[in-house]
């Protein structure tokens, strides 16, 4: 089974790989270097399971070539599961993505990365009912220290695909 | 008032009222969509690009997108 | 099923509202920087400064190394240590190819006595890449990592985005042009980041053609620091006269820029530690063997003859449209393989010739050609990989394209050049 990293650039996607993998990866924060995508394996349970840091994008409407190479990996990759990374201190744009996702059938696991930059700047949320709404794990985790990344790992086995009238009824509207 | 997110004066506020065609789903990932509100960071000069300010994100827009946002500028 | 903008954005207003409260924002000093950085009247300034800071730190670090020691380690010791040891000796074949060919000085064959003119595997090849290259790619690379870990490329971009407008490409085309400085093979990947085809061709073509990448700025300014500023003054001019005329002759799309400005990090040192390690790996296991190879194949050319018959094949074009000497046809070959090993045998050259034969204004120009002419091998394979995913079957007609519009800068280009030495009277 194949994971794939999904995430806005600049969300400490390529951290959360590393901590995932454990591989010598660069990390490069911001848009520009890194256009092609990682590999890396993770063993979970008994299974050796293929991790894909897919480049950073903002929406699966892509608007360059390096969007592009996200999507189609995404197009490509239908029975994977996508660990969709949050900046949590933008979660609304965050989330734009994480449903966009969810609509194609994916299964998902949603990280709330930079969790304590959003604690410093008084960012409540409400990861429970977040979960609740949405149908899918969501996981608070801070990359740079490896806060949070074994419970994501521990989530991802258990990902399943979620219809988006689900979460539209969960969230009280027509 | 309504204005073009162009024409917004440097520090200007408002909320988007509409935005033409394709590009709504090109800056809709970013956070700027309908009914939200928008602060005009800067301008560059010689019609450079704006920046502005969706949630405390900054998002660069080339002019000639910033002229298919429309906005009701607070005064 | 597949919402709609509006219909997605409507679920996510009403999921912030349950889930998410935002507490009072506090600007912080951060958010301070990040605006005066990205305001033009205090912007600008600042990416000068900068800017100007990256070149003097490049300069300064890779003089202390190169001009500091290690000249002084290669010509002192290394060279000399191995025209005393290697077997062979002066005028025998793989003496030639791995130490020193030596040269003819009135009618004795004499050896050389620096790294330069020896053109050896072991004594320029060795030099060039370690000596010279090598702490210009350390500098290069410790800057720019820091610069694109704390996030501010992007405000770069913001700035300069007016001037790259006017050529059809927007202000994103900064980060691709700034890693071309290190080396064009991930720039031209970098390329990506650009939307439509136009765009990433005339990025490709003229990042190819027009900037010189680290290892080469690291020997020109070793070799010519008083010119390296008028050098990449007439290139940059050069990228901006040719984009624009691309722009004007190409058809297709230039959209402006959308570009979200994250906020400033500090560069934490194990990341910078291992992107820079990356990238020296990348050096030591790419670079360093074809500035070897490149040694041992224009060695091998020129004692076959092959560089000789070139040289007078196109004697007329060197001397007569490019005003410099015939025998700066081994560096125009050495170029294939690596710019920096050309410029250095470019020295060796002069240094043989002597300055009456070959003065500081031809070795400007032929500088300027080694850099305009032919990118590298690794450049053209990286060229057509990324040519290959962009246009499929049509990466003929985008290599075509590229190498008409290189054909024509090479002599427009070089030759205005040699026309500005007529003008000024020193030619």
């Amino acid at each position: 089974m194949r994971i794939l990293l999904m995430g806005h650039p600049n969300v400490g996607k390529s951290v959360v790989f590393n901590r995932i993998t454990g591989a010598n990866v660069t990390e490069s924060n911001y848009p520009g270097t890194t256009v092609d995508y990682e590999k890396g394996y993770v063993r979970i349970g008994h299974e050796e399971m293929e991790v894909i840091d897919v480049p950073g994008t903002f929406s699966l409407e892509p608007k360059d070539k390096a969007e592009e190479v996200a999507v189609k990996m995404l197009e490509r990759n239908k029975d994977s599961v996508v660990v969709c990374i949050i900046d949590s201190t933008k979660i609304e744009r965050g989330l734009y993505l994480a449903l966009e996702i969810i609509e194609r059938g994916s299964r998902v696991v949603v990280a709330l990365n930079m969790w304590d930059i959003a604690e410093d700047k008084n960012i409540n949320i409400d990861v429970e009912k977040l979960r609740q709404i949405l149908g899918v794990p969501v996981v608070p985790t801070i990359a740079v220290s490896g806060e949070g990344i074994k419970e994501l790992v521990s989530r991802i086995s258990g990902a399943t695909s979620v219809k988006i009238e689900s979460v539209m009824k969960n969230v009280g509207g027509s | 008032m309504e204005k073009k997110l162009s024409e917004m004066k440097y520090g200007a506020q408002g909320i988007v009222k509409s935005i033409k065609g394709d590009l709504r789903n090109k800056v809709a990932g970013m956070g700027i969509r309908v009914n939200k509100r928008i602060r005009m960071a800067t301008k560059q000069p010689i019609k450079g690009p704006v920046v502005v300010t969706v949630d405390e994100s900054n998002i660069s827009l080339g002019l000639g997108i910033a002229e298919n946002i429309i906005v009701e500028v607070e005064k | 099923m597949k919402l709609s903008v509006d219909e997605r954005w409507d679920i996510i207003d009403k999921i912030s509202k349950e889930t998410v409260k935002f507490g009072e924002y506090r600007h912080t000093l951060k958010d301070a920087l990040a605006e005066i950085t990205v305001k033009p009247l205090t912007g600008i300034p600042i990416a000068i400064a900068v800017l100007y800071g990256f070149w003097s730190f490049f300069g300064a670090f890779a003089g202390f190394f190169t001009d500091g020691f290690l000249v002084k380690l290669f010509d002192g010791h290394w060279l000399p240590w191995l025209q005393d040891v290697f077997p062979g000796g002066l005028g025998n074949w793989f003496y030639s190819i791995m130490v020193d060919a030596g040269h003819m000085e009135s009618g004795v064959l004499v050896a050389a006595d620096n790294c330069f003119e020896s053109f050896g595997v072991l004594t320029s090849g060795l030099f060039v890449a370690i000596g010279v290259v090598l702490p210009a790619i350390i500098a290069f690379y410790l800057f720019l990592i820091i610069l694109e870990d704390s996030g501010y490329l992007p405000r770069l971009a913001v700035l300069i985005d007016t001037v790259f407008h006017k050529i059809g490409l927007h202000g994103f085309a900064v980060v691709p042009m700034i890693l071309s400085l290190g080396c064009n093979v991930p720039a031209v990947t970098a390329t990506r980041n650009l939307e439509t085809k136009k765009q990433r061709f005339m990025m490709m073509t003229l990042l190819a053609i027009f900037i010189p990448c680290g290892a080469q700025l690291g020997i020109m300014l070793d070799v010519i620091p008083e010119y390296v500023g008028f050098v990449m003054l007439y290139l940059f001019l050069g990228f901006f006269v040719f984009g624009f005329i691309l722009n004007e002759l190409i058809p297709g799309k230039s959209p402006e820029m959308i570009l979200d400005v994250p906020p400033y990090h500090m560069p934490t040192g194990r990341n910078v530690g291992r992107k820079l390690w990356a990238r020296l790996r990348g050096f030591f296991t790419v670079a360093i063997p074809f500035v070897l190879l490149g040694v041992v194949f224009v060695n091998v050319l020129y004692l076959v003859g092959v560089i000789d018959w070139l040289a007078n094949v196109f004697e007329p074009v060197l001397v007569g449209w490019f005003g410099v000497p015939k025998e700066t046809t081994a560096p125009l070959v050495a170029a294939f393989m690596r710019k920096d090993l050309a410029v250095g045998q470019l020295m060796g050259i002069q240094e043989q010739l002597g300055m009456v034969a070959f003065n500081t204004y031809q070795l400007v120009t032929s500088v300027v050609l080694v850099s305009l002419y032919f990118p590298c091998i690794a450049t053209v394979a990286m060229i057509i990989k990324e040519g290959m995913q962009d246009r499929g079957k049509g990466v003929i007609t985008f290599l075509l394209g590229s190498l008409a519009v290189l054909m024509a800068v090479v002599f427009i280009w070089g030759g205005l050049l040699h026309l500005i030495w007529i003008i000024l009277g020193v030619a």
